[in-house]
């Protein structure tokens, strides 16, 4: 082959073998380099990898609980869970996310829908993890998708259940609302446990018994393969519902409330007098909760916040308000058990009251004459309780207040209570570092001044004088049940103390509060029932001080924020009363005229539902014994 | 043709079996990779492989009976007709993933630029035989094997497969280098590379660009491009010492590799045989190099010495360049670990090569004719 082949020259292969060597030793090197790295790699770090691996084809996939339900006290569903449909997109099945949201589109198109998602300003992140694209989507949607997933590759329907607030604004203070968990809240102690991404509630009942309504979250352990497509299910935990609350509300009734309440702002509460469990509660004006379901929108949110009149605020237990007349029986009490007064002693009201060189004005200018303690209450004589006011001084009418109940909270199970005021001298030092002045306590007697009083706690101060003197509780949950029905916590009624009134001048007080509604001359009529077994007193809440005489008396022609609060708290019937309305009409004006039809109107609704119901059970025992004497 | 004693009493055992037994792992292997990946029963990739290296075995035989001074004699023929293959993918050539790379022949599909490794080999071999320099070579004497590498090179970066590319590359300065160039023309060589190193960035397409960005730190994009390299990764190194067990490798077997029947095949062998498995593996491999060293050292003449050498080479930078991607010490590169990886071409011409490599050993005692 090759002319100098068998001439052995440099070429020959002899001469190789050095460099034979130094290739064997390349190759050894090289060797040690890939035998070192799977060393590092399978020896070394060989635990840890394995637990990547481990990770990356198992998933643990969160299985949110069902939360629970609430119920009224007529086992009538106040809020639901409901499930919501969101439209994501997994960009490494789609490949082509525009190719495939522009398919989406064509088949809304078909059907008269429109793409509401936003495909430019999707984030894709990771290519595996879903991308949403829609939220809380309508039937119409999923079915369109459901039925094309063919042609819509990387598309998936997510379900999440959500609440559905049955009767929408109208429990919605009672009730509250959900959101998902704020970082400042999972920072709390109470919040221990919860984690990033927890539906919450965020006031009212939801927020107070979260801890009974959230339920227990489940998980699933499954495999996945590189796409992330589920495989098997490894292991599966089920979530736990949450807890249904049962609360002491009258769902009807609180609707009756809601249409007899016709002005712009205030609140009606029912209580039942001989536990305190409230039966209606409703402010004015108010939300739609399920507008925080998915999350508030930006504008939603800036309607509630820069509306004047605070549609979140629960006025019930957050609005306070000077309880004007309806804080005379409390004079009353003090009077009587201090023994400052028979139920006899009579005054002279000519329209007047002068402390020093101060003169204190009579609702009625030309006075009421010789008037004693019934009529004063009847007909709510302003003159007649400065005159007890300033024999009695300031700090004695504080204790009976507190003692009724006022200037604290209740510790209503519901979030946001405020406490009220009851000022008193010490009081009065501390804030603005004066002292007392008694001309504030002319004011204070006829509920002006200083004093400031929920709604909450004036229901209950009358509640206790209804019922014989027990100062309850205020209660708004029954009982917690599970989901299958077993009670797991009863909510009874609770004493928090006894009006310091004997029995003997409380029964003087209840009459004078009958007459007010009763009686010719009373401020009250509004609540005149056939059955003329009604008690109420009324009250005008002044906003600023009375006018000067010759001020302007036509009440049209005051601006709204300064219009007189007006209030109505009745109960009934007079004897064994079961039932007790607190109104309160923001710059609503004359108590009797303005807050007392609405009273009336609630009134009428509780004793006709009352007949209703009764007559119910009557049909419903009837039929059973119909059905049992013909078995078939 | 007339087979001559000494070569059947010299007949070559050693090296099939080596060849034979890493083919054998290759064969579980693959079987275990394509386990969950294909539905059809009938031919799945590791019944393929079967018929692909009956192919391969007689061709070995084919190519260890005839005398390899004939192939060397019609080398530039050889060498020839492959770059006619590599032209013909151009005009002919079917396209996957993006890339232009093979030839259907008859219902088979053939990668020219796996041939091109092997014929290269020989082309060279004709030329240093024929042009011997006695100092080393010079620049200028190295202008023909250059050109020799260059053609099948820069016709295969266009398809483009730059991996095959730069092998061709590494595989002639492994061969210029091993049979001497002069010192100077070393420096000239080494500087230049370095010069055009830059220039190599410019042409290289995005993708290429960002597997060697993503292998210079994998996590800057885990779920990008840096996603193979650690699946890769995370398959090898949860193998442990004792691997995950046949079928039992969960990375693959759940398809979080990738190209794991092809350029990845090595993560899912050491996945399921872990360190143990592995190590026996490279030692195989190592071994087999060695050995064709051996017969390159122990042949009669320089052709077979270069054939037996270029083969072995040709051999260990595959092998070298697959593992080391595939455990993150190399940029994803697309070569093939040489018989373990599921394709046919480069399986076939692994076959011959050895089958030449057998053929200059047991012609180590016959005098030319």
């Amino acid at each position: 082959m090759s002319k100098n082949h068998s001439k052995l020259d440099k070429y020959a292969p002899s001469d190789f073998r050095t460099r034979f060597r130094i290739a064997g030793l390349v190759i050894l090197a090289a060797f040690s380099i890939l035998v070192f790295r799977l060393w590092q790699l399978q020896i070394l770090s060989g635990s840890d990898l394995r637990q990547r691996s481990e990770n990356n084809r198992i998933r643990v996939h969160e299985i949110k609980p069902l939360r629970g339900l609430i119920i009224d006290s007529f086992r009538n569903i106040l809020v639901d869970n409901h499930p919501s449909f969101d439209i994501s997109i997994i960009p490494e099945e789609a490949r082509n996310i525009k190719a495939v949201t522009e398919s989406l589109k064509r088949l809304y198109a078909d059907k008269n829908l429109s793409f509401s998602g936003n495909v430019d300003a999707l984030c894709v992140k990771k290519p595996f993890a879903a991308v949403k694209l829609e939220n809380d989507v309508m039937w119409d949607k999923v079915a369109i998708v459901e039925t094309n997933l063919a042609d819509l590759p990387g598309i998936v329907v997510d379900v999440i259940p959500v609440r559905k607030y049955m009767k929408g604004p109208l429990t919605a203070h009672v009730l509250g609302y959900v959101g998902e968990i704020s970082t400042p809240e999972l920072l709390k102690k109470s919040y221990n446990g919860y984690r990033s991404d927890d539906i919450v509630g965020k006031s009212g009942v939801e927020q107070r018994f979260d801890q009974y309504l959230k339920g227990k979250s489940g998980g699933e352990q499954i495999e996945v393969n590189v796409t992330g497509r589920k495989l098997k299910i490894l292991n599966r935990m089920e979530a736990v519902p949450g807890s249904n609350v049962v609360l002491t509300i009258d769902s009807e009734l609180q609707e009756a409330c809601w249409e007899a309440f016709d002005k712009k702002a205030g609140s009606i509460i029912v209580m039942n007098p001989n536990d305190g469990s409230l039966v209606a509660m409703m402010s004015k004006p108010s939300f739609n909760p399920n507008l925080f379901n998915r999350g508030i929108s930006a504008g939603d949110w800036e309607d509630l916040f820069t509306n004047e009149l605070s549609p979140l605020q629960n006025r019930a237990v957050q609005g306070q308000y000077p309880p004007g007349s309806t804080f005379k029986l409390i004079i009353a009490a003090a009077a009587l058990e201090e023994g400052l007064i028979k139920p006899g002693t009579s005054f002279f009201c000519n329209g007047t009251f002068r402390l020093g060189n101060h003169t204190y004005r009579c609702w009625k200018k030309s006075g009421h004459g010789e008037i004693g303690l019934h009529q004063a209450i009847v007909q709510s004589c302003d003159v007649y309780f400065y005159n007890l006011g300033a024999q009695i001084g300031i700090e004695t009418l504080a204790e009976y207040a507190r003692n009724f109940g006022l200037g604290k909270k209740t510790e209503i199970e519901l979030t946001g209570e405020r406490g009220g005021l009851v000022p008193s001298g010490q009081w009065k030092l501390k804030r603005f570092n004066e002292p007392w002045q008694k001309g504030e306590t002319i004011s204070f007697s006829i509920g002006q001044g200083f004093i400031l009083i929920t709604p909450l706690q004036l229901i209950r101060a009358y509640c206790a004088i209804a019922n014989g003197g027990t100062l309850y509780t205020p209660r708004i949950i029954q009982r917690i049940e599970s989901p299958s029905g077993e009670v797991i916590k009863e909510f009874g009624p609770i004493v928090d103390g006894t009006l310091p009134v004997s029995e003997k001048n409380l029964t003087l007080l209840k009459e004078a509060l009958w007459g007010v509604v009763n009686e010719p001359r009373g401020t009250g009529k509004a609540l005149l029932r056939e059955e003329r077994d009604v008690c109420g007193k009324t009250g005008t809440a002044q906003v600023i001080g009375l006018p000067e005489e010759g001020a302007e008396e036509d009440e049209e022609k005051i601006p709204y924020k300064f219009r007189d609060h007006a209030l109505f708290v009745c109960f009934a019937p007079k004897e064994e009363p079961e039932i007790a309305i607190g109104v309160i009409v923001e710059h609503g004006g004359h108590g009797g005229s303005a807050a007392g039809p609405i009273a009336r109107k609630v009134l009428d609704r509780y004793f006709e539902l009352k007949k209703k119901r009764n007559s119910g059970e009557d049909l419903i025992q009837a039929h059973k014994k119909e059905t049992s004497q013909n078995p078939i | 043709m007339k087979i001559d004693r000494r070569v059947v009493l010299n007949f070559e055992w050693v090296l099939p079996i080596f060849v034979l037994s890493i083919c054998a792992i290759g064969l579980v292997n693959l079987y275990s990779a394509g386990h969950n990946l294909h539905n059809s029963i009938i031919n799945p990739p590791y019944m393929k492989q079967i018929y692909w290296i009956m192919l391969g075995t007689g061709l070995m035989i084919l190519a260890f009976s005839v005398d390899y001074h004939v192939f060397v004699r019609y080398g530039y023929l050889i060498y020839g007709f492959s770059i006619l293959l590599l032209l013909a993918v151009f005009l002919y050539g079917h396209i996957t993933n993006g890339s232009q790379r093979w030839l259907v022949v008859l219902g088979f599909s053939f990668q020219p630029s796996e041939l091109v490794k092997l014929t290269m080999i020989i082309a060279l071999t004709k030329f240093i035989d024929e042009h011997k320099a006695q100092d080393g070579y010079t620049l200028g004497s190295l202008l023909i094997p250059f050109c020799i590498v260059l053609i099948p090179s820069l016709l295969i970066l266009k398809q483009p497969d730059l991996g095959t590319a730069l092998f061709l590359m590494i595989l002639f300065f492994s061969i210029v280098l091993f049979v001497g160039v002069r010192k100077q023309t070393l420096a000239v060589l080494a500087g230049t590379g370095i010069f055009l190193l830059p220039l190599l960035w410019i042409f290289m397409k995005d993708y290429q660009k960002e597997r060697l960005l993503t292998f210079l730190n994998p996590e800057l994009d885990p779920l990008g491009s840096g996603y193979h390299i650690i699946q890769s990764m995370i398959a090898v190194g949860s193998g442990g010492i004792t691997g995950k067990g046949f079928l039992k490798g969960t990375q693959s077997q759940l398809k979080f590799l990738p190209e794991q029947q092809t350029d990845f095949v090595f993560s899912v062998f050491a996945e399921e045989w872990g360190f143990l498995g592995g190590m026996i593996l490279i030692v195989l491999f190592i071994a087999l190099i060695l050995w064709g060293f051996r017969i390159g050292r122990r042949a009669r003449d320089l052709p077979g010495l270069l054939i037996a050498y270029g083969a072995s080479i040709s051999i260990f930078w595959a092998m070298f360049i697959n593992i080391g991607m595939v455990l993150g010490l190399l940029p994803v590169v697309g070569i093939p670990l040489p018989f373990l990886s599921y394709g046919g071409s480069s399986l076939v011409v692994l076959m011959i090569s050895a089958g030449l490599m057998m053929n200059v050993s047991m012609r180590r005692f016959v005098l030319q004719s």
